[in-house]
């Protein structure tokens, strides 16, 4: 016998009834408690954003009546007390060092985003200070697979990938971001995968390498790791699994 | 308690357990997805139009998805199970059932919802895009695949060879 989707429907259905014990009492009472209590804690979360903001532009306006002097930064401040006390998780360096030639530039970190998780692929939404804009990923697992990629000029796509340690990355300038960069928000598309992630096996299964070759070159794994069949097998496989990582935005400094 | 959502709860308690179970695979875990699911189908019950459950089938999925993410603890899904039963061990049925539980808990948490919604809802590939939030073709490749592996998966070509040697 061949297992059909009969007998996988069949298996379903007899496992799920198989398990319980007994029916499970539904309490209405416990759903609605829950209910309200949700919404209690959706308005707390809501009202504490609108005071947040509501703190942001007052204090935004007295420091542009006052002078930045006249007020202590509170901001700045540590927390006096914390229940509990989260690690960051990686953090992007404050600069990304450009050569282009003869030419050296640093850039300072205009934003970044930190990601909990690793499997599925990451949209990163940033607003760009010129057209000299840099990307840097981090990771807490040095050896695990990154890919990067963004819109170009004309509308191709761009971006870079391999292991974090070797710091996936890049920057754009006037001749290689779209025309309309500076013109609003702009996007890129990041995975991060795990270092045991089945990159070489999923390139091979899917995109090849040269005919006669054993095994692939790594320059060739890490160019098939950035081919969309290759991603989205690989976010099939491994589903979403807890890595922290984090990305970092650079820009050219305002003269 | 208004406009149905008792009845409904009453009607689809059971069910929605059964299959969070599936999801699961903890009937603890599960009776609290399908609260913490009704709970907030409750807070939206009034703008709900039609039938509730793609709704609360959604819920149920997203919460899911979520809560393996900060409950993962490491746990990476074996290829096989070890010390596995002699497949001419006259407990093999179980054995069978076992290896196919094993299976189903090695896909993917999207790839075990769509499984689920389809072969134990009966809800239609389009409904279950509609559900898991994705097209129509990325859950046909899920099946696929989900369905691949456990055709491929070690401990059920046991169970076809040995029904083979029967």
């Amino acid at each position: 016998m061949r297992h059909t989707e009969t007998d996988l429907r069949r298996f379903l259905t007899e496992h799920s009834q198989a398990r319980d014990h007994g029916e499970p009492p539904a309490h209405l009472d416990a759903i609605v408690r829950r209910g309200r209590r949700i919404r209690r804690t959706r308005r707390m979360l809501t009202a504490g954003a609108t005071l947040a903001c509501a703190v942001a532009a007052v204090g935004l306006a007295n420091s542009l009546l006052i002078g930045p002097q006249a007020i202590p930064s509170v901001a700045a401040q540590p927390p006096v007390d914390s229940a509990e006390v989260v690690e960051p998780g990686p953090k992007p360096p404050e600069e990304f060092q450009v050569v282009l030639g003869a030419t050296k530039f640093a850039m300072p970190l205009l934003d970044s985003q930190r990601f909990d998780t690793m499997g599925a692929a990451q949209t990163v939404t940033f607003t760009p200070a010129s057209h000299d804009t840099g990307f840097k990923v981090v990771c807490d697992d040095p050896e695990a697979w990154v890919v990067l990629q963004q819109r170009l000029k004309n509308g191709e796509q761009g971006g870079s990938s391999g292991r974090c340690k070797d710091g996936v990355g890049g920057h754009g300038d006037e001749k290689s971001v779209p025309s309309d960069w500076l013109e609003g928000p702009q996007s890129m598309k990041v995975w991060v995968f795990p270092a045991d992630a089945p990159v070489e096996e999923v390139v091979k299964d899917t995109v090849a390498c040269p005919k006669g070759m054993k095994e692939c070159a790594e320059h060739i794994v890490t160019w098939g790791l950035s081919q969309p069949k290759v991603l989205e097998r690989l976010s099939e496989e491994i589903g979403e699994r807890p890595g922290r990582w984090a990305v970092g935005i650079y820009d050219r400094p305002v003269k | 308690m208004n406009d149905g959502f008792a009845e409904y709860v009453a009607q689809r308690h059971l069910r929605l357990c059964r299959m969070a179970y599936l999801l699961t695979r903890d009937w603890g875990t599960a009776e609290d997805v399908v609260q913490t699911a009704l709970a907030k189908a409750w807070l939206a019950w009034r703008r709900i139009e039609g039938n509730p459950d793609p709704y609360v089938y959604r819920i149920i999925v997203n919460t899911h998805a979520s809560w393996w993410r900060r409950r993962w603890r490491g746990e990476v899904p074996a290829e096989s199970i070890p010390e596995a039963a002699d497949p001419r061990d006259s407990a093999a049925e179980v054995d069978d059932q076992d290896a196919m539980w094993s299976a189903i808990g090695a896909l993917s948490p999207r790839q075990r919802a769509v499984i689920v919604l389809h072969y134990f809802e009966g809800r239609t590939l389009t409904q279950v895009a509609d559900i898991v939030g994705c097209s129509l073709g990325a859950v046909k490749s899920q099946l696929n695949r989900a369905l691949t592996r456990l055709r491929v998966d070690p401990d059920i070509q046991c169970m076809n060879l040995e029904e083979v040697q029967r």
